[in-house]
């Protein structure tokens, strides 16, 4: 069998930034309430008349030279032949630096299995020769997945006939999912600065 | 932001991965390191008016080392899987080194407090030898933990290791004066007139000592910050947040003002021969290395990845 490198090509110019991805996510991954897999951030620039809104689907980038598996301590997470990184949810001891390393913030610990969690481009559906979930949820086909190895598929199509863009590529870790005419302000960091002195969060819980 | 006007209308929250369960950890690795260091430079000159601060020191770097990985343990969310630490080892992660390392050195520790205390000169020396490296990378790998997540800006720098080693002196040095005060205070009254005032010069030297490695850490730091607001955007962030923004209180006014410089005017200051400026000074700094571990720890996460 051929080797397989999954990737996902974002068409930003397809997205009408509805999230149903997010949902369909949530409801196909199972995940807790306050945390996501996958979701759609959405920032306005400008002011009016000359103002518009433009949105980036965020999940995880499965990369080619992932941080998160080099950092954790117990290989826990990992990356299977095909690059999706998985984890391990028996081994994960719930240390919390892959969340830390993460330069693109989308591991979140699930509060009711107790360890850290990501999108893992729905392998248990891919394995059956299903597309993600968000893929197939996605009502305008902006969203599409598939081998890029192989010159022939759709992926591969439209990562060689258009211009895209990844997330953070001075990081190093050769992210999978490719954004076509992604807005240059929503893929860099605008968001406020969290106030953890108004917010005390950092106190050691007490879980019993 | 140099953004101009630009609105984030949705995103969602991310948690904080890290809590103060790691800062304590930190702190409580980086009084051991310090004690242990005092103490095997203590036997190793071999005088005898250095011995009671070598046996204080010898037993107080296990104990502390004994605490401070429960905060590990305590911060993990299944905890009872901490022995996946040593069977499913990865080598390329900081905290693998750390959890062989956490395991060998208080076992050197313990032996060498043992060698200490039944007073064996060159067994202690030897153990002594082969722990400083151990006591020196038990702390530096904490560094190396917030370096190598690279995607923090505040963390990752190779001044990270360094930093933490020297304010594990400090604050091992304060602690190590605070404690051989008490016991000049109060459990050593029955000691001759000339044995408790050589006691008393000893702490005050070792206080002179605590100055210098203050000053060392100062430097670090005005060049670890320096760097920070010349290199990228997000780098200047980060020095933004610490200098100027929600941290800098603590950053500016605990770690550097009342944790750093005026312990520092205590001790080399006219209140340099007073045991209680002295005192004061020590419970500062390590008030000031507190501070440091939650500005480091809390405030690198504070800047948004996304």
């Amino acid at each position: 069998m051929a080797e397989k490198r999954y990737g996902m090509v974002i068409d930003m110019r397809r997205c009408i930034a509805c999230q149903a991805c997010s949902v369909a996510c949530k409801a196909e991954m199972r995940v807790p309430l306050e945390v996501f897999a996958t979701w759609v951030k959405i920032v306005e620039k400008g002011k009016y008349p000359n103002a518009q809104r433009f949105a980036l689907p965020r999940l995880c980038n499965n990369c080619g030279n992932p941080i998160c598996t080099r950092n954790c301590p117990t290989k826990a997470t990992y990356q299977r032949e095909d690059g999706i990184v998985e984890i391990d949810q028996h081994r994960c001891i719930g240390c919390k630096y892959c969340i830390a390393s993460c330069p693109y913030d989308v591991r979140y610990y699930n509060p009711l299995k107790n360890i850290v969690q990501k999108c893992y481009w729905c392998q248990h559906r891919v394995d059956a020769g299903l597309l993600p979930a968000c893929v197939e949820g996605c009502p305008t086909r902006a969203m599409i997945f598939g081998d890029v190895d192989d010159p022939r598929s759709e992926v591969s199509r439209l990562l060689a006939s258009n211009a895209t863009q990844v997330l953070k590529k001075e990081m190093q870790t050769e992210p999978f999912v490719f954004y076509i005419g992604a807005d240059e302000t929503a893929m860099s960091n605008v968001e406020e600065e969290i106030n953890y002195f108004t917010e005390p969060v950092y106190f050691p819980k007490v879980r019993l | 932001m140099e953004h101009g006007d630009v609105n984030v209308v949705y995103t969602v929250e991310h948690q904080l991965p890290l809590i103060m369960y790691i800062g304590q950890y930190f702190f409580f690795t980086g009084l051991s390191a310090g004690s242990f260091v005092i103490s095997v430079i203590a036997t190793l000159l071999g005088r005898k008016e250095f011995k009671p601060i070598g046996k204080i020191t010898a037993i107080l770097a296990p104990i502390l080392l004994v605490v401070a990985p429960l905060n590990l343990i305590a911060d993990l969310e299944q905890p009872l899987r901490f022995w996946h630490l040593m069977v499913y080892y990865n080598w390329t992660s900081p905290i693998t080194y750390g959890s062989f390392l956490l395991t060998a050195y208080p076992i050197v520790g313990i032996i060498y407090a043992f060698m200490v205390y039944t007073d064996r000169q060159t067994p202690a020396k030897v153990l002594g030898i082969l722990g400083i490296p151990l006591a020196i990378s038990v702390h530096g790998y904490t560094g190396f933990i917030l370096a190598l997540a690279k995607a923090r800006s505040l963390w990752n720098t190779a001044a990270m290791p360094t930093i933490f080693i020297i304010s594990a002196m400090v604050s091992g040095i304060g602690l190590v004066v605070i404690i051989a005060a008490i016991r000049l205070k109060w459990f050593n009254k029955e000691a001759s007139p000339e044995t408790r005032e050589q006691d008393k010069r000893l702490i005050l030297q070792l206080a002179q000592f605590m100055a210098y490695t203050i000053m060392m850490d100062l430097f670090l730091i005005v060049s670890d910050v320096l760097v920070l607001l010349t290199a990228h955007s997000d780098a200047l962030e980060a020095g933004m947040l610490i200098l100027t923004g929600n941290f800098a209180p603590l950053f500016v006014g605990v770690e550097i003002i009342l944790g750093a410089i005026i312990p520092m005017i205590l001790v080399l200051g006219p209140t340099r021969k007073s045991l209680t400026a002295v005192v004061v000074a020590s419970i500062l700094v390590n008030i000031g290395v507190y501070a440091m571990r939650f500005v480091m720890v809390i405030g690198g996460q504070t800047i948004p990845l996304s």
